[in-house]
């Protein structure tokens, strides 16, 4: 099995579910439907996986305009030369915040999002609060995360309904010249990401 | 291709059943077509176990928010984009450009 | 679901469990082996009848069981059976 962990084997998990996908696994494997490193390799795919990537990207992005050019015409790209493995059927596609627009990310029908560069989404992201209202009441979510968009500002949301992955390219914060890569990576949340907020300045 | 970026169009009303991708609060509305992102297999008959070939156009559509919602809180310029399978839209007013 | 009325986002993060994992990588294993595709599981998820009841990986569960039945690879006897014998084990009824 892929290991079990002391908190189910007391039986104190948090549902039903837990015994069952455990069955499912256990059957799976023994009729040789999968492989135990197959499952191996499905849990440790999405935990290898973090917004860190999508820091990095931005980070580069901010540094160097040929980059963000790259990350914005060929996402897939621009994460293989930052060494993150982006491989996933569906495309994915990174839309750029201006002093114009503010981009946000939803997926209204189910909880799509970049996982192949960010790994697993917030809750909150799946919840059917947030993928009813980012779509008709985009202002009053964002303003619930604590952000308020300055005067002048038109929102574009996009609902991931289909074949593509997106994720925000957020501006760079004013006074952040005289930071590193690394520093300017730190600044970048999950959140900016998604675009229900800005990064830390 | 049927459509071209700029193109209006309107999303098909229909109320098919079954496994669809096109949101219910997007039909029967009016948009204009951002970019063609690429041909895919067809969702619709993939989720029942088949090929979903021949693979079908999908666009990236736009839609101003004004036009989606009666009560919408925010300045006409905001705007919401899906990404649309060909066979939901259809030319819409004022034809392709 | 879109443009639904909705109320105030919960933004507190539940700690992912081992068997949330395991539903994650289970679907994941069974795409790449060709044996199941995302539109698939998003259909069986969509079809569930308690669809509003349960947690997001409790749907995934879900569906992909409904899914793995569909397909005759299992049977609802065994997934119960073998279910509630793991519970057993686990020291519950």
């Amino acid at each position: 099995m892929s290991g079990h962990h002391p908190h189910e084997d007391a039986g104190r998990t948090t549902s039903p579910y837990a015994a069952r996908i455990r069955a499912i696994e256990a059957l799976l494997l023994e009729k040789g439907v999968l492989t135990e490193p197959e499952v191996q390799d499905g849990i440790s795919y999405l935990e290898a996986r973090s917004p860190a990537n999508g820091a990095k990207l931005v980070a580069r992005a901010w540094l160097d305009e040929g980059f963000e050019d790259l990350l914005l015409s060929d996402a897939k790209s621009a994460a293989r030369q930052l060494g993150i493995d982006p491989e996933h059927p569906a495309e994915f596609v990174v839309v750029k915040n201006t002093l114009d627009v503010h981009n946000l990310i939803v997926c209204t029908l189910c909880s799509c999002y970049p996982r192949a560069i960010l790994g697993r989404p917030p809750d909150w992201y799946k919840s059917f609060d947030y993928r009813s209202r980012a779509v008709s009441e985009p202002r009053a979510v964002m303003r619930e995360f604590g952000f308020e968009l300055p005067e002048g500002v038109e929102v574009v949301v996009h609902d991931s309904t289909a074949d593509v992955r997106y994720m925000v390219l957020p501006m760079r914060p004013s006074g952040t010249e005289d930071l590193g890569e690394d520093e300017l990576a730190g600044l970048v949340t999950r959140d900016s990401l998604v675009g229900v907020d800005v990064p830390r300045s | 291709m049927t459509f071209e970026p700029g193109d209006r169009v309107r999303v098909l009303p229909s109320k098919k059943p079954g496994h669809v991708r096109t949101p219910g609060y997007l039909k029967g509305k009016a948009g204009q077509i951002e970019s063609l992102i690429g041909e895919f297999p067809n969702p619709e008959e993939l989720a029942y176990g088949h090929a979903g070939l021949p693979e079908r156009p999908l666009y990236k559509v736009g839609f101003r928010q004004a036009d989606l919602w009666d009560d919408y809180e925010g300045p006409a310029e905001d705007y919401l984009y899906a990404d649309i399978y060909e066979h939901w839209l259809e030319p819409g007013e004022g034809g392709l450009t | 679901m879109g443009g639904s009325p909705g109320g105030p986002i919960d933004r507190s993060q539940h700690e992912v469990e081992d068997w949330e994992r395991l539903a994650d990588a289970i679907n994941s294993a069974l795409g790449r082996r060709g044996l199941q595709t995302t539109d698939e599981l998003r259909r069986s998820i969509e079809s569930l009848e308690n669809y509003r009841d349960l947690s997001y990986y409790e749907r995934w569960v879900a569906a992909t069981e409904k899914l793995l039945v569909e397909k005759g690879v299992l049977t609802t006897e065994e997934i119960d059976d073998r279910a509630a014998a793991i519970r057993r084990r686990w020291g519950g009824p």
